[in-house]
């Protein structure tokens, strides 16, 4: 095998979410030219698949079985590549640095700029990563950047500064006392997990620059336990990193939906055993981790200012689920429309709205919104970067009570609008079933919550709620007159709500 | 849960401690500040928050900052209750007892969005409280009464708690101190008084969302099977009727006939046997087990020394 993977001039990639690797394994048994494991490209419904390159073509199989991933690899052993069965063709420059793109759905849907190696590289190998133009952040100047980091605002609720530009914070860390530290948050997000799975070294590289930018000594990249692929993955690449002044640590938190909460990850890395949101300010950028300065970031943010800094222009990366046949995480340009992602899924029946924003995103009918915080901002909608999909047998009113009783079990316990708004949101939410809809009340509680919990969790928790009043209020009075539209409630009136 | 990022300069005595609370940052300002609350000016010293602009004024609105503790600088602020809503021009909606006194401020106690805040918060902390005071041994002295009352909360907006299903048992296993959870705000001003002040390390926060709780940090289901030394600390900073020494729980009830402490909630926790020693049993255990016993051996080798 040379030294990288693109001056192969004939090879076969292999892209596979699952653990067993059955289609790796027939494909390099069955024959004797390199075959190589690369990270998937988003799209579960493409895979396995099987990349054959020769000459300047790649041929694209989507779905192989072991069987035919062992039969196009015989047949190319015997010299010939089998077009006839291919999905896909694409002729590219023999050492193409990124994944050629066909014209094959969904790959060609969005843009690729972020997750452009993703399915070409070999995730863990730094050569791959470097010959197609990797690290070179690492060594430009600070101003590059420090400008970078400014252009670039932070991705996830993970992220100390989501929608804000991340510069504000770095230069609070060059400014305060103390050794800084840089933590990538990847807790939780399917767009991170992702980045860590397929092209870990970019957002390690946009930790590194990070890190030299506010002179950090050390780096923690933070995941949910309950990750092991990406876990494994990132471990890998950390002992591949070029080597710096910079220690890279990696530490994993619970399962849990809250243990993502930037502040809370930090008390997961310092080994609280129960996790619970800290007071703010000072912001972690000033008294962090340990009391140290400390950048927190997620992934995606991280590989946005690696981007920013060669020039290009800011995407999102979208992942949608829900009521589709397959998930999907496609990358659209920031002056492009939420509607694109649509496009990448086969939605299971009739299309009646969606959940943008994650767990606490907020309701729609209509996706025709670019995906900027602005514009997100102003339709009430979160910039997670997960979409779910909800079809018309999906009652909202059910939906919206299900995000409410989550926020009531999961929140850490601290803060009371959190805490017990939960609780009585939940409990206003139920009493519509017995008839008794005050939106008034409902309305008076989510303005608290939003205006005084202390952490996103409790703010964003009244998203659903407010959205779902605002967009299908009369299914919620249908509800109060003991309809369910769409017949998945009962109509027997509840009894458990305890006064 | 793993982490190979530790730090080694953890303080002595301490570093067995668990009160299952987050690390909060240092609050306050870090420089003299003046700044305005409902128009009046006030300077402060560097380290001040909000709250003791508030407080330093005569303010247009009643702010309860209910979790608040002022007498000893080691508890708090723990900004859970959120009963100290303010407004300012600057940052919006803010919590006046974390927030740092920042030079220029123009701070609002009477802006519409922060009384709607500090009354549905205050609401909120009476929906899930116990509220029997004729029965409760903290009535007249309690700051719960006290923000209610000078809220003028008549019927608060949530109900209280009122659920005899759902009430915790009175814990009156120790001889010296009672826990009624159900009275419990979750200020944890006892914690800090146990782990930060006393450094004891019996009392911790547990759970989370509606099973948060005051428990103990070795497991123990009561206050007589945990490693309490009965010092009292806890009771002196409790807000409400949650912590009470146990010679006084009825001292402040009023006579209603048939009516009792024990019996407004239905179930408690009584002692297992005869126990009036100050250390509850396992913190006798303990303390025999470990120093008790090297101090005995010490004390043994150190008097053949002195006495030939």
């Amino acid at each position: 095998m040379a030294e990288h993977i693109l001056s192969e001039s004939v090879v076969l990639r292999i892209a596979e979410s699952t653990p067993e690797q059955e289609v790796l394994k027939a494909v390099a048994s069955a024959t004797s030219i390199p075959v190589v494991k690369v990270g998937t490209t988003g799209y579960p419904v493409l895979e396995p698949l099987v990349l054959l390159t020769k000459n300047g073509q790649t041929a694209f199989y989507t779905s192989c079985s072991p069987e035919e991933a062992a039969e196009i690899a015989t047949t190319l052993d015997n010299g010939n590549l089998r077009i006839e069965d291919a999905d896909a063709i694409v002729e590219h420059p023999p050492e193409r640095p990124y994944l050629p793109v066909p014209d094959l759905w969904p790959l060609q849907t969005g843009a690729r700029t972020v997750l452009r190696r993703c399915g070409w590289l070999r995730p863990t190998h730094p050569e791959d990563y470097r010959i197609s133009g990797g690290f070179e952040t690492v060594d430009s100047d600070t101003d590059t950047v420090m400008s970078a980091a400014h252009s670039v605002t932070g991705r996830g609720w993970g992220d100390a500064m989501t929608n804000t530009p991340v510069g504000t914070s770095w230069n609070r860390s060059i400014d305060a006392d103390g050794d800084p530290a840089v933590v990538v948050n990847a807790h939780g997000s399917p767009g991170d997990r992702l980045l860590l799975e397929s092209v870990p070294f970019l957002p390690l590289e946009g930790a590194l620059a990070a890190a030299q930018a506010v002179d950090a000594s050390d780096i923690i990249v933070y995941l949910s336990e309950a990750d092991e692929q990406a876990l494994e993955c990132v471990t890998a690449t950390v002992e591949n990193l070029p080597t710096t002044d910079t220690m890279v640590h990696v530490v994993t938190g619970p399962d849990e939906y809250r243990a993502a909460e930037p502040t809370m990850a930090l008390e997961a890395i310092e080994g609280s055993q129960r996790l619970e949101a800290r007071l703010r300010p000072p912001t972690p950028d000033i008294e962090g981790v340990y009391s140290r300065p400390t950048l927190i970031h997620t992934p995606r943010t991280l590989a946005q200012i690696v981007h920013a800094a060669s020039g290009a222009s800011p995407t999102r990366i979208v992942t949608v689920r829900g009521d589709v046949q397959h998930e999907a995480t496609i990358e659209i340009p920031e002056d492009g429309s939420l509607a694109t992602a649509r496009t990448a899924v086969t939605v299971d029946g009739v299309f009646k709205g969606a959940c943008v924003g994650g767990q606490f995103g907020g309701l729609t009918p209509d996706l025709d919104i670019a995906p900027t915080p602005n514009a997100l901002d102003a339709a009430d909608l979160g910039t997670e970067g997960i979409i779910s999909i909800l079809n018309e047998d999906r009652c909202l009113v059910a939906h919206v009570g299900e995000q409410s009783r989550f926020a009531r079990d999961e929140n850490c316990g601290r803060c009371v609008p959190c805490r017990e708004g939960t609780v009585q949101l939940t409990k206003l939410l139920r009493e519509v079933y017995d008839g008794s809809f005050r939106p008034d009340d409902i309305e008076e509680l989510l303005r608290v919550m939003q205006s005084s919990s202390m952490c996103a969790f409790g703010r964003d928790a009244t998203r659903p709620v407010a959205t779902g009043l605002d967009h299908f209020e009369d299914e919620f009075v249908a509800h109060a007159d003991g309809r369910c539209p769409t017949g998945t409630c009962t109509t027997e009136p509840q009894h458990e709500v305890p006064q | 849960m793993s982490s190979e990022f530790a730090r080694d300069d953890v303080p002595p005595l301490t570093e067995a401690i668990q009160p299952g609370t987050a690390t909060d940052p240092t609050v306050g300002s870090t420089d003299a500040a003046t700044l305005t609350v409902d128009g009046h000016e006030v300077t402060l010293e560097a380290g001040a928050t909000l709250l003791d602009a508030v407080t330093a004024v005569d303010t247009n609105e009643d702010v309860p900052a209910l979790c608040s503790y002022d007498r000893e600088d080691n508890i708090g602020p723990r900004s859970e209750c959120r009963t100290c809503m303010v407004k300012t021009d600057e940052h919006g909606l803010v919590p006046s007892c974390s927030f740092p006194a920042e030079d220029g401020l123009n701070v609002r106690t009477d802006a519409v969005a922060a009384t709607e805040a500090r009354d549905v918060n205050l609401d909120l902390v009476l929906s899930n409280h116990n509220l029997r005071c004729t029965t409760c041994g903290k009535n007249g002295r309690c700051e719960l009464q006290d923000a209610a009352i000078a809220n003028d909360v008549a019927e608060p907006r949530y109900g209280v708690l009122d659920n005899r299903g759902a009430y915790e048992p009175i814990d009156d296993s120790s001889s010296f101190i009672q826990i009624d959870r159900n009275k419990c705000i979750l200020c944890n001003r006892c914690v800090e008084a146990c782990n930060d002040v006393q450094v004891e390390g019996v009392l911790r926060l547990e759970g989370n969302g509606q099973d948060t709780r005051i428990g103990f940090q070795n497991d123990a289901e009561t206050m007589a099977d945990s490693t309490c030394v009965s010092c009292g600390h806890c009771v002196t900073v409790c807000p409400t009727g949650s912590l009470v020494e146990t010679g006084i729980v009825d001292a402040a009830t009023l006579p209603v006939p048939g009516f009792t402490q024990k019996n407004s909630i239905g179930r408690s926790i009584e002692p297992s046997d005869e126990n009036t020693e100050l250390m509850t049993p396992m913190k006798q255990d303990d303390w025999s087990e470990k120093d008790g016993q090297t101090s005995t051996e010490a004390a043994t080798e150190s008097e053949s020394e002195d006495w030939p």
